[in-house]
Formats: structure tokens, sequence, C-alpha cells
């Protein structure tokens, strides 16, 4: 209030000698406070980050979800997931854990998912612990990677230039 | 100002920690049905429909979130149906949320929807608020 006042003061004795002030005090206060105080209080309490809209998912490593994740865009997961994951591109981290079916077109696996994995192209990692089957297209494993499970490539869904590339990407790896 | 005495009742517990907490962002693409569990800070743009918990709680102009939220600070800048838990609780002026908010604290930033009720809880209630209450009172 005190400031108010001052800034009340100061405009009228500023104000006074060059306008008419008959009109002054009220219209340039009032307004100027009552837009300030909501932002002013709105800002300092919440914590602080800037939430700009991301259509890319992290799941940190703390973070444990019970239940399915659907995007149409890429999905990180550090940390647990009991359930389906569905995405574009899902890269699962070195800690991380999947109970469940993950799906997308490419499923790049540090970590360990018990369940399926049904991808275009699968990459396991040397840290990977896969328990279940993998279907795919193209599936890369680096040496280390632990499967426990039927690798089982599908070409039936793709277009036919996938086909035709398929085989000769596929060779090398299939074989091992 | 009002905010800061109980900043510093709550804080101290796990304070300086919260502020390095582990970051999920749940991206304006995904949807998760279910529970989500976590320590940390969970950034929402996408649609949840379950429950939250989680030491902090930010939802965006995008996010929805169809369920109950027990957190310590909660900002809703989205869409919220369902029950708030939280002891700091902040609706930005994009929220549109309806239901109960339970707070210690809370600021509506002007031009926010919200439908409801907001009760407020002693910091106490928050702290004995492990899991989230089961039945809707």
């Amino acid at each position: 209030m005190t400031m108010f006042n001052r800034n009340d003061k100061a405009a009228d004795t500023a104000a006074s000698p060059a306008m008419p002030p008959s009109v002054k005090p009220d219209t340039p206060v009032t307004p100027a406070p009552e837009t300030k105080r909501p932002q002013a209080y709105a800002q300092p309490i919440p914590t602080g980050t800037a939430p700009q809209a991301p259509s890319v998912s992290v799941i940190s490593k703390a973070l444990k979800i019970t239940g399915q994740l659907e995007s149409t865009e890429d999905i990180q997961i550090e940390g647990e997931v009991d359930g389906d994951v569905r995405a574009v591109t899902v890269s699962v981290g070195q800690n991380a854990k999947i109970k469940g079916t993950v799906r997308g077109d490419e499923v790049k696996l540090s970590g360990t998912v018990d369940g399926k994995i049904e991808a275009k192209k699968v990459v396991l990692t040397r840290t990977a612990r896969m328990s279940g089957d993998v279907v795919h297209q193209d599936i890369t494993i680096e040496s280390g990677a632990f499967i426990d499970g039927h690798c089982r490539p599908e070409f039936g869904k793709t277009a036919p230039q996938a086909k035709a590339g398929a085989p000769k990407a596929n060779g090398a790896d299939a074989a091992a | 100002m009002p905010a800061q005495p109980f900043r510093n009742l709550s804080k101290p517990a796990r304070g300086r920690e919260a502020e390095i907490l582990p970051l999920s962002q749940l991206g304006t693409a995904l949807t998760v049905t279910g529970v989500l569990d976590t320590e940390g800070e969970v950034q929402i743009h996408g649609t949840v429909q379950g429950r939250i918990n989680a030491e902090r709680l930010v939802l965006g102009e995008c996010g929805y979130v169809e369920g109950d939220i027990v957190a310590r600070d909660v900002r809703i800048g989205g869409r919220l149906n369902g029950r708030v838990f939280a002891l700091n609780v902040t609706l930005d002026d994009t929220a549109d949320v309806s239901g109960r908010i339970f707070h210690n604290t809370v600021t509506v930033a002007r031009g926010a929807r919200f439908e409801g009720r907001m009760p407020w809880r002693p910091p106490s209630y928050f702290e004995a608020l492990d899991q989230l209450p089961e039945t809707r009172p």
C-alpha cells in the first residue's frame, strides 16, 4: 500500500503543474498493480521449469509405470514399465526394465525386456537382456546380449522395398 | 509471499534433493493408461489416464490427466479431471481443472478455469499420505 500511495503522490505532484489533475489519480494507478499481481504470484511458487511441450518422451530411472504407453513419437525408457509399449522409436536404457510387449518401427534395447519385441528394426546392445520372442525384419545383436526366446523374421507387413533390401542387410546378422 | 513459510516448513525433509530429482517427460504424442510412480519430477504434455504419484508434477499446456495426482508440488497448465493431493498447488492461466484440490497452499492464476472444491489440509495430512487414498471422499 505504501508503494501505491507514494506513486499516487508522485504522479500527482509531477502531473499537476503541467496537466489538469482531476482525471489522473484513478485511471493510471489502479490497472497496473492488478495485472502484475497474479503473474508475480503464479511464477515463483511452481517448480521453476518452463514447460516446452516436447514430443519425445523420457521415462526417467525413478519412474515406474504400470500400464500401457502409446505414442506416435519416440520414447526413451530408463525406468520400469509393467505393461505394453508402442511407439515409433523405443530405446530402452541400460537399467530399464519392461514387462510386456514392445512394439515400434525401431527398438533399441540396452536394458531388460521380459515379454516380446515386435519391430521392423531391432538392435540388441551388449547389455541387453531379452526374455521372450523377437519379431523383426532387421535385427542387430551385439556380442554380450542375452536372448532367451525365438527370433522370428516377419516380412509380410512391409513394402516390397524393404523386402528387397532386407535379405542383404540381414545376411550377416541373421547368420549369427 | 504466503507460500514462503509453508515451503520452508515442508521442504527440509527432502528439500534440496528435490531440486535435482530425475526428470521424466511425457511428450505430447504419448498416452499412458495406468499408474505412474516416481520419486522425481514428471512433466506431462500428453495424456494420462490413471493415477500419478510423484514428488513434483508439471502438467503442461497440452497435457491432459484423468485421475488422481499425489505429489508435493503440483503445477497445472493443462486439463485435469480428477483429484489432486499436494502441499503446493499452482494453477496456471491455461489450466482447466474439474475435481478437487486438496492443498496446503494454492495459487490460481487469473484466467484459470476451475470447477469443484479446494479443501485446505494441514501439512501433516500430506505427510501421512504415503499412498493414494483408495476411497473417493
